[in-house]
């Protein structure tokens, strides 16, 4: 009979009623599982630098345990060495001491509070490790690819063992903790996968040699784990169902799956499948990677092993985990990011409101701050990391309520708009367009994903609607609205102003506005010069180039999408290579002529670039109606591009910082 | 202001000139630094080698990112020859890639380079130049055969500095 540590009833919700499969229990070894949703473990930069967990951690995981309604939750993975050179993140959880333990039962015992499993995570970060010391330890010594990460030395056999010795004591001490299920990582270049990836072990001994070897690493863990949990305490492992690495001879996926057979034997009771290194050059959770594209390897998966199979990776949408367990191919949906951006997504999918999820725009803004030592941050969740600070989950009432006019329909006003509106304020959003979404309903039009952006704009309409907003859609505001209303504050979020340039010649051009263009309302030429280099500039100009046109990118950024965070710049980048665009960073336009301009780089050289059109993407504040609103005495914010033209995060984050505080 | 082609290209043309000369005129600097921190019992081809060491096994790191097995292995080969070679185009030399008719070799071929002069103008003996050279080369290996777990050695048939009009290298899979 297999253990039941909470019980939970779904029927009376209409979620369950329409994702029957997520809402089913399974059984994991010998727990029963009362759904279909993990919320899987995720670094967030959040404990303390030595290691003990925080308060910022506590609430992070309790309010992400609330909202897997009973499912599994995981704590970050744990570094497991005193010399910490299993260390990923330098805010990453420690476990090599007993001393860690009253820490990790307040991680354990937040997740209980919700009436959810408590997931524990050993993970030695391997050759992705070693953040806070000057080497790591690996299988072998295979130079580092990417320069950020610390030399590696081969491990002996006595540091093998004693690893193993360490994912055991560390595992005892989760179990005192309080855990209930006990997860080792094995993916995207950790010490697990190290060892059993041809790429990076290339020992000679019993660790190394065919999969067999590779694995006998983690086999011992897995036999010794079986043996010190209890036997309702199900051990599980997250590993690569393909590696892609081909590029350096990484696994073959005839070699994964053997991994997985071979780990199944060990006696594993799920696997939580994943694809990629951090040294893969192929994407894999990227905005341009369609949802669901992964789901062959679960299914795979599910052919080779029996034991469960979970799976995130851009599995966003809850029908298609749902009718992928439907069909067989997988047992348990995985969220990480779309849980950074609502910690209670499938608690919202549970109750029927959908239309309250802030869905994750897969941007990896999350990554690229981990990866710099910096705490998780979402590019759309303002309150990700700040679950324990109230002034961020339970802003004050609004005294004295105001009457608030927000120009600008855009992710800032919005964000700003229902977060004043649900305090108390009377707040009245104002648009010259008939449309919510600012520039985000042209920003929505570039290729390569970005109509995913406009799923903030929805879930600010929804909120706005709830807290009472009213909207003034197609109404310009002007001086003398502003006089006729005299709110007592306004809140500029009007976006930016689109700057025509000083180059002789510009003004009897063919010009064009990027917003004009995105839409299609714009003609233009064959030879396109889009002018301005950050992600605007990217959008438009690989929007063009999809339609066959001659483009090139004249910005004064240094980089093209200075803008863009450098866990997804690196797509970009790849993007505008593959569809021939031209960009010239750290340049000028000099001089329009007839079917060309000219070019000066930023030391001064010249050279022309046939153009027939120009689109201005360049960005500058918006100062129209500040005057018109101070000299009225009317209290005054600007957020947004207006303020200083940014991206969406950015304004999102402006709207909402205002939002609580006005 | 009209654009000026010629104007612009010859003033990026001796741009590039004094940069490229500026590089070898650098290096020579520093050596001439290190000598006097070495002190008088120091050799000082031990010392260039040792630089040249450094150099190449930078180079050698610099280029894990550029290569890849997508292609197979006789690309693969020849990207990691045109790597060798670029490194010496941006300092002024023409560098050539020549196949061979075994696919497990290719050739690699200096017909100018400015670093003969340079040796020249500084006083320093010719075999000097051909010695550091292959340094270089062959230190950009170890971390490149490492990582891509395969073995391949570089070695020096002729050499512009022995008065043989050209230097070619073979690069061979061992």
């Amino acid at each position: 009979m297999a253990k039941v540590l909470f019980e939970w009833d779904y029927s009376k919700y209409p979620g369950a009623k329409k994702f029957p499969h997520l809402f089913k229990p399974i059984q994991v070894g010998n727990l029963m599982v009362p759904n279909r949703i993990v919320y899987a473990a995720t670094e967030d930069n959040l404990n303390s630098h030595d290691g003990f967990v925080t308060d910022a951690d506590v609430a992070y995981m309790r309010s992400r345990a609330e909202g897997v309604v009973g499912g599994m939750c995981f704590m970050q993975g744990v570094y497991m060495d005193p010399d910490r050179k299993g260390q990923g993140y330098v805010g990453q959880a420690a476990c090599w001491d007993d001393k860690f333990i009253p820490g990790l039962k307040r991680l354990a015992d937040a997740i209980h509070s919700q009436k959810a499993i408590a997931g524990f995570q050993l993970m030695d970060c391997g050759r992705v490790g070693a953040v806070e010391v000057d080497s790591g330890k690996g299988p072998s010594t295979v130079p580092q690819r990417l320069r950020i990460f610390r030399p590696m030395y081969e491990m002996s056999k006595d540091d093998i063992k004693l690893m193993i010795k360490q994912h055991l004591d560390s595992a005892r001490r989760g179990l005192e903790a309080g855990f209930d299920v006990m997860e080792i990582s094995g993916i995207v270049g950790y010490l697990i996968s190290n060892f059993i990836s041809s790429y990076t072990n290339r020992r000679k001994d019993e660790y190394g040699g065919d999969i067999r070897g590779r694995m006998k690493a983690v086999v011992e863990i897995i036999e010794g784990l079986k043996k010190i949990c209890p036997k309702d305490v199900p051990v599980g492992i997250r590993l690569c169902a393909e590696e892609l690495l081909d590029d350096v001879r990484g696994n073959t996926p005839e070699e994964s799956m053997m991994s997985y057979k071979i780990a199944e034997e060990a006696g594993i009771d799920y696997f939580s499948v994943t694809a990629g290194w951090q040294e893969s050059i192929v994407p894999v959770i990227s905005r341009d990677v369609p949802q669901g594209s992964w789901l062959h390897l679960a299914k795979r998966s599910k052919e080779n092993v029996k034991v469960p199979i979970m799976m995130a990776y851009r599995l966003f949408d809850p029908s298609i985990p749902h009718k992928a367990i439907e069909k067989g191919d997988l047992d348990i949906w995985e969220m990480c990011r779309p849980m950074i951006a609502d910690p209670l997504l499938p608690k919202k999918v549970l109750e029927g409101r959908e239309q309250d999820i802030r869905w994750c725009v897969a941007c990896n803004l999350c990554l690229a701050r981990l990866f710099r030592d910096a705490p998780m941050t979402c590019y759309i969740n303002p309150l990700c990391a700040h679950e324990h600070d109230p002034k961020y989950t339970n802003p004050p009432p609004a005294d004295p309520k105001k009457n608030i006019m927000i120009v600008g329909a855009g992710p800032a006003g919005l964000e700003c708009a229902y977060m004043a509106a649900q305090r108390g304020h009377e707040v009245h959003v104002y648009d010259k367009r008939k449309e919510l979404g600012g520039t985000i309903l042209e920003a929505s039009r570039a290729p390569y994903g970005d109509d995913e952006l406009m799923t903030c704009i929805r879930y600010q309409k929804v909120q706005c609607e709830k807290a009472g907003v009213q909207f003034h859609l197609g109404t310009e505001v002007t001086e003398d609205l502003i006089k006729e209303e005299l709110p007592d504050s306004v809140v500029l979020a009007t976006g930016p102003v689109y700057p025509t340039s000083k180059a002789p010649g510009f003004d009897k051009a063919k010009v064009v506005n990027v917003l004009d263009v995105l839409r299609g309302d714009a003609k233009v030429g064959d030879n396109i010069v889009v002018w301005g280099n950050r992600k605007p500039g990217i959008g438009v100009a690989l929007s063009l180039a999809k339609q066959g046109k001659k483009v090139t990118l004249v910005g004064k950024e240094k980089s093209a999408g200075f803008d863009i965070n450098p866990s997804f710049k690196w797509r970009y980048m790849i993007f505008l290579r593959q569809n021939g665009i031209k960009a010239y960073n750290d340049c000028e336009m000099d001089e329009v002529n007839p079917g060309e301009i000219i070019v000066k780089t930023y030391d001064g050289y010249r050279f022309p670039v046939k153009c027939d059109t120009i689109v201005v993407t360049e960005r500058v504040p918006n100062e129209n109606l500040k005057n018109a609103v101070q000299a009225e005495g009317i209290e005054l914010f600007v957020i947004g591009d207006a303020l200083v033209p940014r991206n969406m995060s950015s304004a999102v984050h402006d709207g909402f910082h205002i939002g609580v505080r006005i | 202001m009209a654009f000026d082609a010629e104007k612009e290209i010859s003033k990026l043309w001796g741009d590039l000139h004094a940069a490229q000369s500026e590089i070898g005129r650098t290096y020579f600097r520093w050596r001439q630094a290190a000598l006097a921190v070495a002190g008088p019992k120091a050799n000082p081809l031990d010392v260039s080698l040792k630089a040249a060491e450094i150099i190449g096994k930078e180079l050698g790191k610099q280029s894990l990112p550029r290569l890849n097995f997508l292609k197979g292995e006789e690309t693969w080969m020849r990207s990691l020859a045109g790597g060798m070679a670029i490194q010496w185009i941006m300092q002024g030399a023409i560098v050539k890639i020549e196949k061979s008719d075994k696919p497990s070799e290719i050739f690699i071929k200096w017909e100018r380079c400015p670093w003969p002069s340079f040796h020249k103008e500084y006083g320093v003996k010719m075999e000097e130049d051909v010695l550091c050279c292959d340094r270089i080369l062959q230190s950009i290996l170890p971390d490149v055969n490492t990582f891509f777990n395969v073995n391949y050695k570089i070695e020096t048939l002729k050499a512009i500095p022995r008065g043989q009009g050209v230097c070619l290298r073979r690069l061979y899979k061992a």
